[in-house]
C-alpha cells in the first residue's frame, strides 16, 4: 500500500562527527597504551621500543580527545556539573571519571618510565590497563545503552569498540615506530623484527574484528524491523560505500591480505597496510555513530 | 489521597489534524523556531478511491521507566513524584545523550540556550490546576489529560473502556501517553534523507 508522509518535523542530529572523532582518538589512545605496557608491564622485552612511544602518544591523544566533547556539548563551560551531580547509571558519568584518571595515570606511568624506575613503572602500567580498556569500553556502552537505535543497542558494541581500538592502535604503533626509527634516531636503522611481529598481531586482531562485524550484521539482518532497516542502510543504501568498501574492504580485508601474503611481505607493505587500517577504523567510527542515528526515530 | 500519576490520552477518532496543539504549545512554552515540543505527523495512504489521512500527534510520553533519566549524567532529566519527566535547565550541559537514547525523538536542543528541552505536559500549568495548553486548545477535544491513579478521572475511564496503545512498547519504557485508534502506518512512515 502507498503511504506518503505529508508532514513531520526533522529530528536533529544527536552525536555527529565530533563524537566519531572522539571515539577514534580514545581508541587510538587505549590501543597504544596497551602496546606500551607489553614491555613495561608484562616484561615482553621485544616490545620495549614501544614503551615510551606508546605512553607519550596515549597521553597526548587522551588529552586531545575530550576537546571534541567540549566542542560538541551545548554548554562548554558547564561540564563541571558532571562531577558535581553524578548519576551513576549514566555511562557519561563513568566516562568523566575515566577521562580524568586515565591521563593522570598515564602521566605518572610515563614519568617513572622516563626516570627508569622499573618497579613503579610496572605497577602504574598494570593499573593503566584496566583504565585504558575502560576508557574505550565505556564509549561502547554509551552507544549500547542508548537503546533507541538498533545499530547501537547491542551487547557487542563495547567489545567491537575495544577490538577496533586495538586494531587502530597497533597500526598506529607500526607507523609511529617506523617514523621514529627512520627519521629521529642517529643510525636510522628500522627495527624490522618488531614491525613484523606487530604486523602478525595486527593481522590476528583484524580477523577477530571482521568476525565481530560479521556477527553484528548477520544478527541485524534477522532481527526486528528497525534492525533490518539499519542493516539495509549499511549494506545497500547511503552508508554502504563507507561500510563495505572503505571500512571493511579497504580498511580490513586488503591490509590483511597484504600482511599475511608472503609475496607482499615487506616493510613498505606493512606501512601501507597500517595507513589503510587507520583510515578504515576511522570510517568504522563514522559509520557506527552517523549511520546509527541516520534513520529517523518517528 | 493516593499519589498522583499523570497520564495523557489522544483520541485519534476525534483528531482532525488541525495542528492547533502544536501552535498552542509553541506560544505557551515559548518554543523557538525550528523545534517543536509537540507536533502532528501526518500521512496519506492508499490509492484513489480507497484513501485516507492519518494523524499522529506526538509529544513526550513521560515514560514510567524513562531511559533519558537513566542516561542523563547530571540529573538534569528527572522523574517527578507524579510521573512527569522534567529537564532542569540549570543542570543540563547539552551533551545530547538523552536525545540519542530517547526512542521517541521528542527531545531537541534549544537553539538559544543550547540545552535540551522537551514537552513536560505543561507542568507549570498543571501545578496550578489548569490542563496543558494543547489540551485546552484542541478544538475536537481529542486530547485528555488527567490522573491515572484516580479511577474516577476522565482519562482513567477512557482508558478502561477503549482499545488503547502506546508508541514502541518494545522499548520497555512504559510510555504514559496513550492513543486510541493508533495507525501503525503513521508510526512507521519515515522520511530518510538522501545525501548522495
Amino acid at each position: 500500500m502507498d503511504v506518503d508522509l505529508l508532514y513531520n518535523i526533522h529530528l536533529e542530529e544527536t552525536f555527529g562527527i565530533y563524537i566519531a572523532i572522539y571515539f577514534y582518538l580514545t581508541g587510538l589512545s587505549a590501543g597504544s597504551f596497551i602496546m606500551s605496557t607489553l614491555a613495561y608491564g608484562f616484561g615482553l622485552l621485544q616490545f620495549k621500543p614501544l614503551g615510551k612511544l606508546g605512553v607519550v602518544i596515549a597521553t597526548i591523544l587522551l588529552v586531545a580527545a575530550p576537546m571534541f566533547l567540549l566542542i560538541h556539548v551545548g554548554r562548554p563551560f558547564k561540564p563541571w556539573h558532571l562531577f558535581a551531580y553524578i548519576n551513576f547509571t549514566s555511562p557519561i558519568s563513568w566516562g568523566s571519571f575515566l577521562l580524568t584518571l586515565y591521563p593522570i595515570n598515564s602521566i605518572i606511568y610515563g614519568y617513572f618510565m622516563f626516570k627508569g624506575n622499573m618497579k613503579l613503572t610496572k605497577i602504574f602500567g598494570l593499573i593503566g590497563i584496566p583504565l585504558a580498556v575502560a576508557v574505550h569500553g565505556y564509549t561502547g556502552f554509551i552507544l549500547a545503552i542508548a537503546k533507541a537505535r538498533a545499530l547501537w543497542n547491542t551487547a557487542l558494541m563495547p567489545i567491537l569498540f575495544l577490538v577496533s581500538a586495538m586494531v587502530s592502535g597497533i597500526a598506529m604503533m607500526i607507523l609511529v615506530s617506523y617514523i621514529r626509527d627512520r627519521f629521529f634516531t642517529k643510525d636510522k636503522v628500522v627495527n624490522t623484527s618488531l614491525l613484523y611481529t606487530l604486523g602478525t598481531i595486527l593481522a590476528g586482531i583484524i580477523v577477530f574484528d571482521l568476525f565481530l562485524v560479521l556477527s553484528d550484521v548477520l544478527v541485524l539482518l534477522t532481527a526486528h524491523s528497525e534492525a533490518k532497516e539499519v542493516a539495509d542502510l549499511l549494506l545497500y543504501h547511503n552508508f554502504s560505500p563507507y561500510f563495505i568498501f572503505i571500512e571493511n574492504l579497504f580498511g580490513k580485508i586488503i591490509p590483511l591480505i597484504i600482511i599475511v601474503t608472503p609475496r607482499f611481505r615487506s616493510i613498505r607493505g606493512l606501512l601501507i597496510a597500517s595507513i589503510m587500517v587507520m583510515i578504515g577504523i576511522f570510517f568504522m567510527r563514522y559509520v557506527v555513530v552517523l549511520g546509527g542515528e541516520h534513520i529517523p526515530l518517528i | 489521597m493516593s499519589k498522583k500519576r499523570y497520564g495523557f490520552l489522544i483520541d485519534l477518532r476525534r483528531c482532525i489534524g488541525c495542528h492547533t496543539c502544536s501552535i498552542a504549545c509553541k506560544s505557551e512554552n515559548n518554543v523557538p523556531l525550528g523545534v517543536w515540543k509537540s507536533w502532528v505527523k501526518q500521512i496519506a495512504k492508499g490509492e484513489y478511491p480507497n484513501t485516507s489521512l492519518s494523524f499522529l500527534p506526538l509529544l513526550c510520553n513521560n515514560c514510567e521507566d524513562p531511559i533519558c533519566v537513566t542516561v542523563c549524567p547530571t540529573f538534569a532529566s528527572q522523574k517527578r513524584e507524579d510521573g512527569v519527566v522534567i529537564i532542569d535547565p540549570h543542570y543540563c550541559i547539552g551533551c545530547r545523550y538523552c536525545m540519542a537514547a530517547c526512542p521517541y525523538g521528542v527531545r531537541f536542543i534549544n537553539p538559544h540556550l543550547k540545552i535540551c528541552q522537551k514537552c513536560d505536559w505543561c507542568i507549570h500549568r498543571v501545578e496550578k490546576g489548569v490542563p496543558p495548553a494543547c489540551v485546552d486548545a484542541c478544538p475536537a477535544s481529542a486530547r485528555i489529560f488527567g490522573d491515572l491513579n484516580d479511577k474516577e478521572s476522565e482519562i482513567s475511564k477512557m482508558i478502561a473502556t477503549n482499545n488503547v496503545s502506546v508508541l514502541k512498547p518494545i522499548m520497555g519504557t512504559e510510555p504514559k501517553t496513550f492513543y486510541i485508534d493508533l495507525d501503525l502506518n503513521a508510526v512507521d512512515a519515515k522520511e530518510i534523507k538522501e545525501e548522495h
